[in-house]
C-alpha cells in the first residue's frame, strides 16, 4: 500500500504541472435566492406575500403572462413595508401607515 | 238561353227529373258524360231549387233513392263472392269507383245544398268544406249502412290476413289493404273525430295482428338463431314494420307511432334482459358492429342504455386495472412505460367507444368515469400520504390548524409518474434525443390528456415544478421553447393560475439571471468571471419554504461570495440574498495517476472532495469529514454515498473502508480515501481523459424537508379546503351541506379531490373558530360570519 502511494505521488506531480492539487475548480454555478428584506412577509394592505406581486398586479399579469412583475416593496420611516402599488393607493385616502398610524413617509424603495 | 229564360219559373221538379236522372245514373256508374249533359245537370238543379220550397227536398229524396239503388246493385255484385279474397277484391273495385264519384257527384248539387241548408240551419261557413257536402255524406252514409257495415269485419279480417301473408313473404296488391283503410277513414260519420272508427277497428286490429305475429315469431327467432342474429332480425323487422305501417296505416295520425311502439315492445323490450346479457362479452371482444346494433335497439326502450353504460364502465375499469397489474413490474420502475401503457389503454377504450357507439356522449362520459378510476387507482402504486396524527410535530407554519386531518387513504402514484415522464421528454435524455420535436410535442399533449383524469393534480404540479427547477438550474432543458409552451398548455388545461404564473415567473427569472450574470462578469476580476456563474432567483417563485443547509465551502468558493453580494447590492436595494448551496453545482478537474477528468459535482460533493486537497493520500474518517464540511449528518451521508457508490460507475471516485452501499452503512470511524486508480471505463477500456457527471438527481430539499414534503401536500390541501369554503360562504352567505360539497369539489377539482372526511373536519374547524356557524333551524345549513 505504501509503495503504491509513493508511486502515485510521483506520477501525480509529473503529470500535473498547472496545479499540484488533486481537485481544481473549473466552474461554479452558484445559486442564491433573493427576497425583500422585510420584517413581515405579508403586505398588510392586500394580504399577499410581498414576494409575490400584489393582488392588482396579479390580476393584470394574467393577461400578459410573462408580465413584468415590477411590483416592488416600499419601506416607510416607521420601517413597515408594503407593496408599492398598494401603498400608493392607500396614501391617496390616508397618509398614515396602516399598521402604526404614523405619518407616512417613504424611507426607501425596493429595486 | 233566351228561350230558357222565357220559361223561367215554369219548370217543376217533376218536369226536370226525367232528364236529370239518366245523367246522374251515368255518373254513378262511371259511364261517359258529355260536357253538355254535365252542364245541363247544373242548370236543372238550379231551376229545381228556384221553383219553390218543395223542389229541393224532392230532389234530395229522388237522388237518395237512386244512390241507394246503385249501392244495392253494387252490394249484390260484391256479396256474390263468398270466398274472402274475391270478396275483398270485388269490394275494393266497387269502392274505388264509388269513392271517386263521391268527389264528382256532389258538385252539380251545390245549389241544392245551399237551399236545404238555408232552411234547416244557418251555419253557412261549413258549406265550403267539400267533406261537409250533404250529397257526399248521403252517398257515404248509404254505402256505410248497406255494404260496409255488413261486411267490414270480413274485410278487415282478410286485409289483416293479407298483411300477415306479406310478412311471410308473399306479394299481393297492397291497394286491397289500403282500400279497406280508406273505407274506414272516409265512412266515419263522427265529424269531430273522423278517425274514430278507423282507430277503434282497423288500427287496433292492425296493431293487434302485428303484436300477435311477432309474439310468436320473435322468441322463435331468438331461440333458433341466438342473440346476435336476433338483434339483426329485430332491427330489420322494426324498420320493415315502420315502412309497412307508413303504407297501410293512416298517415296523418298517431298510428305509425303506435305501431312502432308496439313493435319495440314485442321485439325489443321483451328480450331486453337476454340481449343485454350479451353486452359484456361483446364489449370484451370488441364486437363493435354488434354493439352498435345493440345500442340502436336499446336506445328505443326505457332503461336500455343504462346497463350498457355500466357494462362499459366495468369493462374499462377491470380491463384497465388488469392490464396495469399484468405489467406491474415494468411500469412501476419506468415512467415512460407506465404512461405509454396508460395512453394505450385510453386509445383502446376510445376506439371502442367510437366504433361501437359513435362517440355517443353518454358512452364518452362512461369511458371518462371508468378511465378516471384506472388512473387514480391506488392498488397498482400508491403514494402514501402521511396520516398526520398528533398535533404540532414540526408544523410551526400550520400549528393553528386541526391536527386530526389525516387524509390517510393512499393515492395513486400516477401524477408523480406523469411528471417524471414529462421530465424525460423535456430534459436532455436518451428518450428526448431520439424523438423529433413533433413527437415530443404530441407526447406532452398525451400527458396533458391523462392529467385531465388525475384527481390529485396538486401532486403533479409539485413534481413538475421540482423537475423544472432542476432542469433550469442545471441547464438541462432539451428545448426551451417547448418548456415555455408546456407552461401555456398547463394553463389551457385549467391548472390553477397562481401555480402556472409561478412557473412562468421561473423562466423569466432565469432570463433576468443570465443578464445579471453577464453584467457581473463584465465588472469583476477576470479570474473570477471565468469560473463562476450566478443565478439569483426570486425566493417566492422558486423556494417553497425549503430550508437551507449550511456547508463550509472550499475557501476559493467562499471568496467569491462577498464579491457577488457586493455586486448585487449595487444593482438592487432592499433585497437580501440567501445562498442555496444544495442547489448550486459545478465542474472540477480531478487529476490522479491515471489521468485528468472533468467531473460535474454538486457543491456538497465539491466541499467533501476538496478536503483531500491538503492531504491527497490520506484516509479521512467520517467524523473528520463532518467537521471539515459542517454538513448535517443526512446530507453528508448522502453526499458520500454518491461519491463511493455512484450507480453504474465501474470505478468510484472515493473508496471507503469498511465497504458501504447505502448512506446508512457509514460509521463514524468509516475511512474514506481518493481512488487514485479512478478512470472512466468505456466499452471495457480505460479512458485517461474525459468528463463525468456525478450530480445525479439534484437534491432540491434536505432529507428532513423531503419527509415533510408529502405532509405539506396534505397541509396545503387543508388550507385550500378552508379557503374554498370561506370563498363559497362569503359569496352565498348561507348554503346547505350538499350544495357546499358540490361547489367545493368544483373549485378544487383542478388541484385535488377533497375527501368527505377532510371537508367535514375543516367545516368543524371553521365553526369552532367562528368563521361560519350552523343555521339555527337547520344544522345542515351553514351561515357565513363576517
Amino acid at each position: 500500500m505504501a509503495d503504491s502511494e509513493q508511486d502515485n505521488t510521483d506520477r501525480g506531480d509529473g503529470d500535473n504541472l498547472k496545479s499540484d492539487k488533486l481537485f481544481t475548480l473549473k466552474k461554479w454555478n452558484a445559486v442564491a435566492m433573493w427576497s425583500w428584506d422585510v420584517e413581515c412577509d405579508t403586505c398588510a394592505i392586500c394580504r399577499v406575500q410581498v414576494m409575490d406581486a400584489c393582488l392588482r398586479c396579479q390580476a393584470e399579469s394574467k393577461k400578459d403572462f410573462y408580465g413584468r412583475q415590477d411590483c416592488v416593496v416600499v419601506w416607510g420611516e416607521c420601517n413597515h413595508s408594503f407593496h408599492y402599488c398598494c401603498m400608493s393607493l392607500w396614501v391617496k385616502q390616508n397618509n398614515r401607515c396602516p399598521l402604526c398610524q404614523q405619518e407616512w413617509s417613504i424611507q426607501r424603495m425596493g429595486k | 238561353m233566351a228561350s230558357m229564360l222565357k220559361d223561367w219559373g215554369q219548370f217543376t221538379f217533376e218536369d226536370k227529373w226525367p232528364c236529370m236522372r239518366p245523367i246522374i245514373l251515368k255518373l254513378l256508374k262511371q259511364e261517359p258524360v258529355t260536357q253538355g249533359e254535365w252542364q245541363d245537370l247544373f242548370f236543372s238543379v238550379h231551376l229545381v231549387c228556384l221553383e219553390n220550397e218543395k223542389g229541393p227536398p224532392k230532389l234530395r229524396d229522388a237522388l237518395k233513392e237512386d244512390i241507394m239503388d246503385f249501392i244495392k246493385q253494387a252490394q249484390q255484385r260484391v256479396l256474390a263472392h263468398q270466398e274472402e279474397q274475391a270478396l275483398l277484391k270485388a269490394y275494393i273495385a266497387e269502392w274505388g269507383k264509388f269513392f271517386t264519384q263521391c268527389n264528382y257527384l256532389p258538385t252539380p248539387f251545390r245549389q241544392l245544398e245551399t237551399s236545404l241548408a238555408g232552411k234547416t240551419s244557418s251555419t253557412p261557413q261549413k258549406r265550403n268544406q267539400p267533406d261537409e257536402s250533404i250529397v257526399r255524406k248521403l252517398m257515404l252514409d248509404s254505402w256505410n249502412q248497406s255494404i260496409f257495415g255488413e261486411i267490414k269485419q270480413r274485410l278487415q279480417d282478410s286485409a289483416m290476413r293479407l298483411v300477415r301473408a306479406e310478412r311471410n313473404g308473399e306479394a299481393f296488391d297492397s291497394q286491397l289493404v289500403i282500400g279497406v283503410r280508406e273505407s274506414y277513414v272516409n265512412l266515419c260519420s263522427n265529424t269531430t273525430d273522423k278517425l274514430q272508427i278507423y282507430r277503434e277497428n282497423f288500427e287496433a286490429a292492425y296493431i293487434e295482428a302485428t303484436e300477435a305475429f311477432y309474439w310468436v315469431k320473435a322468441p322463435e327467432q331468438l331461440s333458433l338463431h341466438g342473440v346476435e342474429n336476433y338483434m339483426r332480425y329485430a332491427e330489420a323487422k322494426l324498420r320493415e314494420e315502420e315502412l309497412r305501417a307508413q303504407k297501410y296505416l293512416e298517415p296523418n295520425s298517431a298510428s305509425v307511432q303506435l305501431l312502432t311502439e308496439c313493435c319495440v315492445r314485442v321485439l325489443v323490450a321483451t328480450f331486453k334482459p337476454a340481449i343485454l346479457a350479451e353486452c359484456p362479452r361483446m364489449i370484451q371482444h370488441h364486437q363493435t358492429d354488434k354493439l352498435r346494433l345493440m345500442l340502436k335497439l336499446m336506445d328505443r326502450v326505457p332503461e336500455g342504455v343504462g346497463p350498457m353504460l355500466r357494462d362499459l364502465e366495468e369493462h374499462i375499469a377491470n380491463a384497465g386495472l388488469a392490464d396495469m397489474m399484468a405489467a406491474v413490474d415494468v411500469i412501476t420502475q419506468d415512467s415512460e412505460k407506465y404512461v405509454e401503457r396508460l395512453l394505450d389503454l385510453f386509445r383502446r377504450f376510445s376506439t371502442l367507444v367510437k366504433e361501437a357507439f359513435d362517440d355517443d356522449p353518454r358512452f364518452l362520459t362512461a369511458r371518462d368515469k371508468a378511465y378516471k378510476l384506472v388512473v387514480n387507482d391506488a392498488t397498482v402504486f400508491r403514494l402514501e400520504l402521511p396520516p398526520r396524527q398528533g398535533a404540532g410535530v414540526g408544523t410551526a407554519v400550520v400549528n393553528s390548524k386541526p391536527n386530526n386531518n389525516n387524509n390517510g387513504q393512499p393515492e395513486s402514484k400516477c401524477p408523480e409518474l406523469l411528471a417524471n415522464y414529462c421530465d424525460m421528454l423535456l430534459r436532455k435524455t436518451p428518450l428526448s434525443k431520439k424523438l423529433t420535436s413533433d413527437e415530443i410535442e404530441s407526447k406532452l399533449r398525451d400527458v396533458l390528456l391523462v392529467l385531465k383524469y388525475v384527481q390529485n393534480k396538486d401532486v403533479f404540479m409539485r413534481y413538475h415544478k421540482a423537475h423544472l427547477t432542476r432542469r433550469l438550474i442545471l441547464d438541462t432543458s432539451a428545448d426551451s421553447e417547448k418548456e415555455e409552451n408546456m407552461v401555456e398548455w398547463l394553463r389551457e388545461v385549467g391548472m390553477p393560475a397562481d401555480y402556472v404564473n409561478k412557473l412562468a415567473r421561473m423562466f423569466q427569472d432565469i432570463k433576468v439571471s443570465q443578464d445579471l450574470n453577464q453584467q457581473f462578469k463584465e465588472q469583476c476580476r477576470a479570474a473570477i468571471a471565468d469560473s463562476i456563474n450566478i443565478k439569483i432567483l426570486n425566493a417566492g417563485a422558486w423556494a417553497r419554504g425549503s430550508e437551507r443547509v449550511t456547508v463550509s465551502l472550499p475557501l476559493q468558493l467562499e471568496d467569491y461570495i462577498p464579491e457577488v453580494e457586493d455586486f448585487y447590492k449595487k444593482k438592487h436595494s432592499g433585497r437580501k440574498l440567501q445562498w442555496y448551496h444544495h442547489m448550486s453545482n459545478g465542474t472540477i478537474t480531478f487529476s490522479n495517476q491515471v489521468g485528468r477528468f472533468d467531473v460535474d459535482v454538486t457543491t456538497f460533493q465539491m466541499a467533501v472532495l476538496f478536503a483531500w486537497n491538503q492531504r491527497p493520500m490520506e484516509k479521512i474518517s467520517y467524523e473528520n469529514l463532518r467537521l471539515a464540511t459542517e454538513l448535517p449528518d443526512p446530507e453528508l451521508r448522502r453526499t458520500l454515498c454518491s461519491l463511493c457508490a455512484f450507480p453504474k460507475l465501474k470505478r468510484q471516485l472515493l473508496l471507503v473502508d469498511p465497504p458501504a452501499h447505502s448512506p446508512k452503512d457509514f460509521a463514524h470511524d468509516s475511512r474514506f480515501w481518493v481512488n487514485q486508480e479512478f478512470a472512466i471505463v468505456k466499452n471495457g477500456k480505460l479512458q485517461k481523459r474525459g468528463k463525468i457527471n456525478l450530480i445525479g438527481r439534484l437534491q432540491l430539499s434536505t432529507e428532513r424537508s423531503k419527509e415533510e414534503d408529502n405532509q405539506s401536500i396534505v397541509q396545503l390541501r387543508i388550507l385550500r379546503v378552508q379557503e374554498a369554503i370561506i370563498k363559497i360562504l362569503k359569496m352565498r352567505k348561507k348554503i346547505n351541506n350538499a350544495q357546499l360539497q358540490t361547489e367545493l369539489v368544483d373549485i378544487l377539482k383542478n388541484m385535488f379531490l377533497p375527501s368527505k372526511k377532510m371537508i367535514k373536519e375543516q367545516i368543524e374547524w371553521l365553526i369552532e373558530h367562528k368563521y361560519i356557524r350552523r343555521h339555527d333551524e337547520d344544522i345542515n345549513t351553514f351561515v357565513y360570519m363576517a
